[in-house]
């Protein structure tokens, strides 16, 4: 008899699966993706596949047992891809410095005795006496697992150390942590000049009516449905140093020669901010417009002054609107990527630009995406306290 | 006083919000090389420089193709899963957030991913693979805006349909899809402008066959910044103002013949 | 008996753990006009979705001129709806949408503009064929309605509170109409509503509901006047009920002991029988206020406790000694102050009994 049901709930599945697909395909696998390769690691456990059984109860207190020694052996003598020896040198290198020498050193002497000696019989000190340093063997066994934490410790300036221990780097080793911290600097202040002309100008637009209300929300929508690369363009054109910004502030004489407005934070929080007002005026105008009229009067009828109506009633009823404004465009600008890379200068790059040079520039696919991962989940859990707020509407309204 | 003050620091912000978009437009008719006021003179050399040199005008063809793709694209799925969420569909809520979610997730993120695994799936450097990684980005507009025309149709409409003897595809065809036109519509033009203003995942996606008009413009700010942005920006807001009269045109005339919104 | 244009054969319908109608059955005659009554929640439009096809019973069966139709979805089921909001299709002109069912079905062109045309002079609209619906008012988009459910002379016309939405006045003109298109065409009409003085005015039956099944079902006159539950007594116009046990009875008259002692006599319903616990029922119109009971059988003596002055009548409250009384008075008769004794006198005829 729920036959029919049955029937409709089948075909609107039909109906949600093709995108469904799509986007498990195109969106969720490559999320996926960055994922598994900020913590993944299979260079050594490729390269030294015998290795990974040898050293899997070793304690690495102790000496190196034989077994290892013999399994290392072996596995020199059977990689023969260069590529992939490279890549062993440079992630055992970067886990231990002195493998860069040690390991291809090592390689061609038991590459040598291949036909002579078995690998049982091979003495790994007399080739090299580093070897009986356990700094080396803890590095080896420290990479043999297929997956790491090197990359998402890294992203926040740690490593673990080769007992294991997790560690801060040196401070000339790596600036994500400074990174990390400008990335949420620059967008507090943008949220900060946002809410300063957002607010007053949300509860402008609500107060008025008419065409006065149209031109400021027009104001407000116009620019959100221009291209942000033209909005960019544009305060790049008003921004340089003989833009019309520097123009107009000397010819009024406040300024003796040009600001230094473009490549420095200055520009940046400004052309941000600009592109992110409408998703701060916006949440804060649909909360105020359902703020009945009344409100005010009746307020001032029972004896409030009106600032202190504004304080006691119409601020905390604007609240909610105002955080979820301030939540979006924090939200948005900590991944904003291609404002601070026209705008910004050397010093004002965010975490996006960071991500991009690592994954362009310099195909380093671990610490790109590691620290995606961190931007990501920094940005979902914005996106859960947003979704929390909106949700909760009834409850509060 | 406060009346004064309110009108000041209107202007003043609607100062701010709209100069920006108004103070490129009259460089792109410079005759001169540099984005700098005064103009020197007026001419049409950067249009021309838009049309003719290879560089933009093989961006301006890609960016149309690379549009029109991922707004078939997306306009299709985005309007048959909206279809599909206004029934009772299991994980409904779900869905729905999944198809949210790219409105969401940083581009830089979604990009690396795409890079990584588009090498793997053999689309990296295709049209293919920039037009889809298009419509992630334009599905959530796509979504959003048929889902809320979907919702404005009083579902009692399409029973009286099916009891005057309408199949379900005929009372598709007939009365919902012509119901819902408005968000399809507008929600085809969406995908169209985020395509086309696309530039994140299209560095990281596209090869320099698949080089789009922003990914032109974005490299053309960063390397050697000339009047052509100027021209370029100059036909995306023209672009834009029409299309907004056009979308403003046609709604009010719906209105005006069925009363509706 | 001929065979029904419609039965239903113990209807079920559930959400869950929620049972909204609960084993039904009921059958519907050719060319009757059925009004389903009751408050919102009852199951009576739950009842008339299943029988267009929108819901599909949770168990029992539906039969249409005695083949079943449980499986048919809405469009082969050959019924006409009108829904509460009209559901016209807001982006087709009038003619469009009266052409819809007819498209539907095949039927050719020449043909439909010719049924088109027929339908709005039946509904008195044909100058609006080209516009659209949201160029009509409420009144005239429900003639629509009406004549998109009719032009193509379905088996059936199912109508779900059709008039909700229109003034009182318009209200009552269309249901007049609705009630001579009924007899003019020999439509089998269900109609739910939970309006019973429109019940009332139209139906030849009322099936009145009450939390998933028909508590009573029969002509307007004899759920009006020989209500069988206390439900359909309360709910259908206004009543007095008074508690009593059944003293005697003789023939068709029984004599009932009221809670206060004093003692009645009453019509004896199917529920009189010797001692057992009753409820009778007075309608308040057939309450006779005055200084003695005249010829009328029953009389209490009782004081006004309230009277309201309501146009073409007085409403008086009586106090106990008449049981908290409401009574419709005349207003030729006498105006009845507050703190006036009386005696409110009725006929046994008027007393019907419930069983409690």
């Amino acid at each position: 008899m729920s036959e029919v049901s049955f029937r409709q709930r089948v075909g609107a599945l039909a109906l949600v699966a093709p995108l469904a697909l799509f986007i498990a395909l195109f969106f969720v696998w490559p999320l996926v993706t960055v994922l598994k390769e900020s913590v993944s690691d299979a260079t050594v456990s490729h390269a030294l596949p015998t290795m990974v059984d040898a050293a899997a109860d070793w304690n690495r207190q102790s000496p190196p047992t034989a077994a290892m020694k013999a399994a290392l052996v072996t596995d020199l003598r059977g990689i023969e891809d260069q590529q992939l020896f490279g890549d062993l040198v440079r992630r055992l290198n970067s886990a231990q410095a002195g493998f860069r020498t040690l390991l291809p050193k090592t390689r061609t002497a038991v590459d040598k005795s291949r036909e002579t000696t078995a690998p049982e019989a091979v003495d790994l000190e007399e080739i090299d006496k580093r070897w009986s340093n356990p700094a080396y063997w803890q590095a080896i066994a420290g990479t043999l697992s297929p997956f790491t934490d090197q990359h998402l410790l890294a992203a926040v300036d740690l490593s673990r150390d080769g007992t294991g221990a997790i560690v801060a780097l040196g401070a000339d080793e790596s600036a994500n942590l400074t990174i990390l911290l400008r990335t949420f600097w620059v967008s507090a202040l943008v949220t900060l000049v946002c809410l300063a002309i957002g607010l007053p100008y949300a509860m402008l637009a609500a107060a008025m009516t008419g065409w006065r209300r149209q031109l400021l929300l027009g104001a407000v929508l116009l620019p959100l449905w221009t291209s942000l690369l033209v909005r960019t363009a544009s305060w790049y054109i008003l921004l340089q140093d003989n833009g019309l910004v520097n123009d107009a502030l000397q010819s009024l004489g406040l300024t003796d020669a040009p600001l230094r407005l473009i490549f420095n934070r200055v520009g940046v929080v400004i052309a941000m901010a600009h592109i992110l007002l409408p998703f701060m005026v916006l949440p804060i105008y649909s909360v105020l417009i359902t703020i009945p009229k009344t409100l005010m009067p009746a307020a001032a009828s029972l004896g409030a002054h009106p600032l202190l109506a504004f304080l006691r009633v119409l601020l905390p009823l604007s609240l909610r609107g105002v955080a979820s404004g301030a939540l979006l465009v924090f939200m948005a600008a900590i991944g904003y990527y291609i404002t601070p890379a026209l705008i910004g200068g050397a010093q004002d790059q965010m975490i996006s630009s960071v991500i991009a040079f690592y994954a362009t520039g310099s195909a380093n696919w671990g610490m790109a995406a590691a620290l995606g991962i961190v931007l990501l989940a920094a940005t979902l859990l914005l996106y859960m306290v947003y979704g929390w707020l909106s949700s909760d509407k009834t409850a509060r309204a | 006083m406060l009346k004064t003050l309110q009108v000041l620091f209107g202007a003043a912000a609607v100062f701010f919000l709209i100069v920006p978009l108004i103070a490129i437009l009259p460089l792109a008719f410079t005759s001169g090389a540099f984005l700098t006021y005064p103009m020197p003179g007026i001419s049409m050399r950067w249009f021309n420089e838009l049309v003719t040199a290879d560089a933009w005008r093989r961006s301006i063809v890609n960016s149309l193709v690379i549009g029109c793709g991922t707004t078939m694209l997306a306009t299709v799925l985005g309007t048959t899963a909206a279809l599909g969420l206004r029934g009772r569909v299991v994980l409904g809520g779900l869905f729905r957030t999944m198809f949210l979610l790219p409105m969401v997730v940083p581009a830089v993120v979604l990009g690396v991913g795409m890079q990584i695994l588009f090498v793997r799936l053999g689309v990296a450097n295709s049209y293919l693979g920039v037009i889809a990684a298009h419509t992630v980005v334009a599905i959530p507009f796509v979504v959003v805006s048929v889902s809320g025309s979907l919702e404005g149709i009083d579902r009692r409409v399409e029973r009286a349909a099916l009891s005057l003897g309408a199949s379900p595809f005929t009372v598709l065809q007939r009365v919902t899809l012509p119901l819902a036109m408005p968000g399809i519509a507008s929600g085809a033009v969406l995908a169209f402008a985020t395509s086309l203003d696309e530039v994140v995942l299209t560095l990281f996606v596209a090869g320099p066959n698949q080089r789009t008009l922003a990914r032109q413009m974005f490299s053309t700010i960063r390397e050697n910044i000339s009047p052509a942005i100027a021209a370029a920006a100059f036909l995306f807001i023209v672009g834009t103002l029409l299309a907004a009269a056009a979308a403003i045109v046609l709604k009010k005339q719906r209105q005006r013949r069925t009363g509706l919104a | 008996m001929a065979i029904p244009r419609i039965r239903f054969d113990q209807i079920t319908k559930s959400y869950g753990s929620l049972r909204v109608i609960d084993g039904l059955s009921l059958d519907i005659a050719k060319g009757e006009f059925i009004s389903l009554l009751g408050p919102s929640g009852s199951g009576k439009t739950t009842l008339l979705m299943i029988l267009a096809g929108f819901e599909s019973a949770t168990g029992g069966g539906v039969w249409l001129d005695g083949k079943r139709i449980d499986h048919l979805p809405p469009y082969r089921r050959d019924m006409g709806v009108v829904f509460q909001n009209y559901a016209l299709f807001p982006h087709m002109t009038v003619a469009d949408n009266i052409a819809f069912p007819l498209q539907m079905r095949g039927v050719r062109k020449a043909e439909i503009a010719e049924r088109v045309k027929r339908a709005l002079d039946m509904v008195q609209l044909g100058a609006m064929s080209e516009r659209y619906p949201a160029q009509l008012s409420g009144g005239q988009q429900q003639r629509i309605a009406l004549a998109r459910a009719l032009v193509f002379e379905p088996a059936v016309v199912l109508m779900d509170e059709p008039l909700g939405a229109l003034d009182k006045q318009l209200r009552e003109q269309m249901q007049l109409d609705i009630r001579k298109l009924h007899m003019r065409l020999g439509l089998t009409v269900v109609f739910v509503t939970h309006d019973q003085s429109e019940a009332l005015t139209m139906s030849d039956r009322i099936a009145v509901f009450n939390k998933g099944i028909i508590e009573q079902i029969g002509t307007p006159r004899e759920i009006y006047d020989h209500p069988a539950t206390r439900f359909v007594a309360e709910f259908i116009g206004e009543t007095n009920l008074i508690e009593g046990t059944v003293e005697r009875v003789e023939a068709d008259m029984a004599t009932v002991r009221l809670a206060g002692g004093s003692e009645i006599r009453v019509q004896a319903g199917t529920a009189a029988t010797t001692s057992a616990k009753v409820l009778v029922s007075v309608r308040p119109e057939r309450i006779h206020l005055g200084p003695d009971a005249g010829e009328r059988g029953n009389a209490l003596r009782s004081t006004v406790v309230d009277s309201v002055y309501q146009g073409d009548h007085l409403r008086v409250q009586l106090d106990d000694g008449a049981h908290g009384f409401i009574v419709r008075s005349d207003r030729r008769t006498a105006e009845w102050p507050q703190g006036a004794a009386v005696v409110a006198s009725f006929q046994p005829e008027d007393c019907w009994v419930i069983a409690s």
